[in-house]
């Protein structure tokens, strides 16, 4: 791995700067997620009608929740599942493929790099994000440090999942549709738009079944304090299982995948 | 021939895509059926490349060259069959293999489109374990044959088809690799551009002995550059020999296409064979050397009532034709 790591430093580097090269798409991006930021808030705000707490969730702990989930949904967002399809589409994987470091490292590599600009970015937007919605520090300096680890599984299981995604146009030729999928099912169920908190039971059982939860939902749950204790450990078990599961399938489906490669175009 | 460094045995690849039906209603149909259509792309090709050699890899669109250059470099699995690329075999052994080789593939890039052309350099270094000395000195080397100074800095979306090609052919040499896959690295590009590309792979090939395996479907680069040729015409080797022997047999012939309303029959002339016929037009080929063209054109025209007429050089297309003709006797 060592061997690689000059190259795959280099890859992301080389990703993040095509990141910060496109700065009008980013703003065009972030003009979209404050839209629905505040759409959030509005809603909310009314579905509230004043009272100070549903099921025991304050109006201010949600705002905040529904704003920091946005963005996480957005730079953990695995950016594989975009570009590599039409990577696949129109032959350029063969370039890929030829390169002395394996797909997956480099897709690891650079889905890395622009994550660190697309945060970066976010970081440098946070004073109109908290005007638009609202932000607040984590419950604690405890709830903070297992926000983050969350949030580093969260990362791993999101890009797992989307190099698998990805990887199913070696076959389908055609993603764009399953993206779409993906990102309503997504964003539903990472509940960055509803938390699971308001999920009728039976949802809640689908929700936690499923992997998208780890993204926003439970690191977020961390970071308000909402789970502590055993409850946190707990959530941070969910999501180092899923890791280890969807990674040991996202290797198993490339292994298959690399078998079927068809470059389209002379 | 020393030890081959590439070794290619009864190599076939076939692709299977879903029969589709014509029209909306056949697209429909499509998503119900598992029918589908098996296509050979490579049935069946033997070869094998001394280090050092250069050799043409000459075909028409579809004749198999991509998908066999594609199965050299690891890109894919074949059918059956069997590849060996310097003692590996190419798919088992991607990444082993992809150190030891460097390709361009003419229609895209290796290199970042947003980016200076030295950052895509700069991450060639780190993919193929280059030290630091390694890297200035190939660098040096590269920038000075390509002419490239002026472009390092410069983002690859802003470069020329020609620039970017040479951006793309410093990319796949600078860590000297043993063998060097060239799809159509002329495809589109000016003459000029052409010649400096050309006279790029002639020094690679003369002084560090890389062996070059070159896809094109002008044949002016096989003519410049190669010693040996490899015809593939639907995915089988139709000529496989020296260049220099393959001109001697046919380039020097002419075609002759005249047209030759009511007239039926044959045209026959003396040194001149048909060669095909679509209503009144007819294809003759003659060798100039032994039947000169003006006497030809005298003699069709006192036989026959020559509505129009033109005299043309013998294409690829042609020469590939007539080879399989010759050696079949019935495929055309």
């Amino acid at each position: 791995m060592s061997l690689f790591a000059p190259a795959m430093t280099h890859l992301a580097r080389m990703d993040a700067q095509t990141v910060l090269t496109y700065r009008v798409n980013f703003g065009l991006h972030l003009l979209g997620r404050l839209l629905q930021i505040y759409l959030l808030k509005v809603v909310w705000t009314a579905v509230y009608a004043g009272q100070a707490e549903v099921d025991g969730v304050s109006l201010a702990t949600l705002i905040a929740y529904l704003t920091l989930a946005n963005l996480q949904t957005w730079f953990i967002y695995p950016e594989a599942v975009d570009v590599f399809p039409n990577r696949v589409r129109s032959g350029a994987v063969a370039l890929d493929l030829v390169r002395p470091l394996g797909l997956l490292p480099q897709l690891i590599a650079r889905s890395l790099g622009r994550t660190f600009a697309v945060t970066l970015l976010v970081g440098a937007s946070l004073p109109i994000v908290a005007l638009v919605g609202s932000l607040r520090p984590p419950a604690s300096a405890e709830a903070a440090g297992l926000y983050l680890v969350a949030t580093v599984l969260a990362y791993g299981i999101t890009l797992a999942i989307g190099i698998m995604l990805a990887l199913t146009s070696f076959w389908t030729l055609e993603t764009s549709g399953v993206g779409v999928l993906f990102l309503f099912v997504n964003q539903f169920f990472a509940g960055a738009l509803i938390p699971l908190w308001f999920f009728p039971d039976w949802l809640r059982t689908v929700a936690e079944l499923l992997p998208f939860q780890t993204q926003a939902f439970l690191p977020l749950s961390l970071y308000f304090g909402r789970l502590q204790g055993g409850d946190a450990l707990h959530a941070l078990g969910v999501e180092v299982l899923w890791f280890g599961l969807l990674w040991i399938a996202a290797i198993v489906v490339w292994r298959r995948a690399i078998r079927r490669v068809h470059i389209q175009g002379g | 021939m020393s030890e081959p460094i590439l070794r290619v045995a009864n190599l076939v690849k076939e692709f299977r895509t879903p029969r589709r039906a014509p029209g909306l209603v056949g697209s429909v149909r499509t998503l119900f059926t598992r029918e589908q259509n098996v296509v050979r792309a490579v049935d069946g090709i033997s070869f094998e490349v001394a280090p050092g050699e250069l050799v043409g890899y000459v075909g028409r669109n579809g004749a198999g060259k991509s998908t066999t250059i594609k199965m050299l470099t690891g890109i894919l699995v074949p059918t059956s069959g069997e590849v060996l690329v310097d003692g590996l075999v190419p798919w088992r052994d991607r990444v082993r293999n992809a150190l030891n080789i460097g390709v361009v593939f003419g229609q895209r890039t290796s290199l970042w489109w947003d980016l200076p052309l030295v950052e895509s350099l700069e991450l060639i270094k780190r993919l193929y374990r280059m030290s630091d000395a390694d890297y200035r000195r190939e660098l040096d080397r590269v920038v000075e044959l390509l002419e490239l100074a002026e472009l390092l800095p410069t983002p690859v979306r802003q470069l020329s088809l020609g620039q970017r090609m040479r951006g793309d052919l410093a990319a796949a040499i600078l860590y000297r690799p043993r063998v060097l896959y060239l799809d159509e690295p002329t495809v589109g590009v000016d003459v000029l551009a052409k010649e400096r590309i050309r006279s790029f792979i002639a020094e690679m090939n003369r002084t560090d002995g890389t062996t070059v395996m070159l896809t094109t479907h002008d044949l002016r680069d096989v003519e410049r550059l190669c010693r040996r040729l490899i015809l593939i015409e639907q995915g089988r080797i139709a000529f496989d020999g020296r260049v220099d022997e393959l001109k001697a047999r046919y380039s020097m012939d002419r075609q002759l296409v005249v047209d030759i309303p009511d007239h039926g029959g044959p045209v026959v002339l003396s040194g001149a064979e048909e060669v095909r016929r679509e209503g009144p037009r007819v294809w003759l080929r003659f060798d100039p050397r032994k039947t000169p063209a003006a006497s030809l054109v005298a003699e069709l025209a006192s036989r026959y009532a020559v509505a129009d007429l033109v005299i043309e050089e013998i294409d690829l297309e042609d020469v590939v034709r007539r080879i399989f003709v010759e050696q079949s006797g019935t495929r055309t």
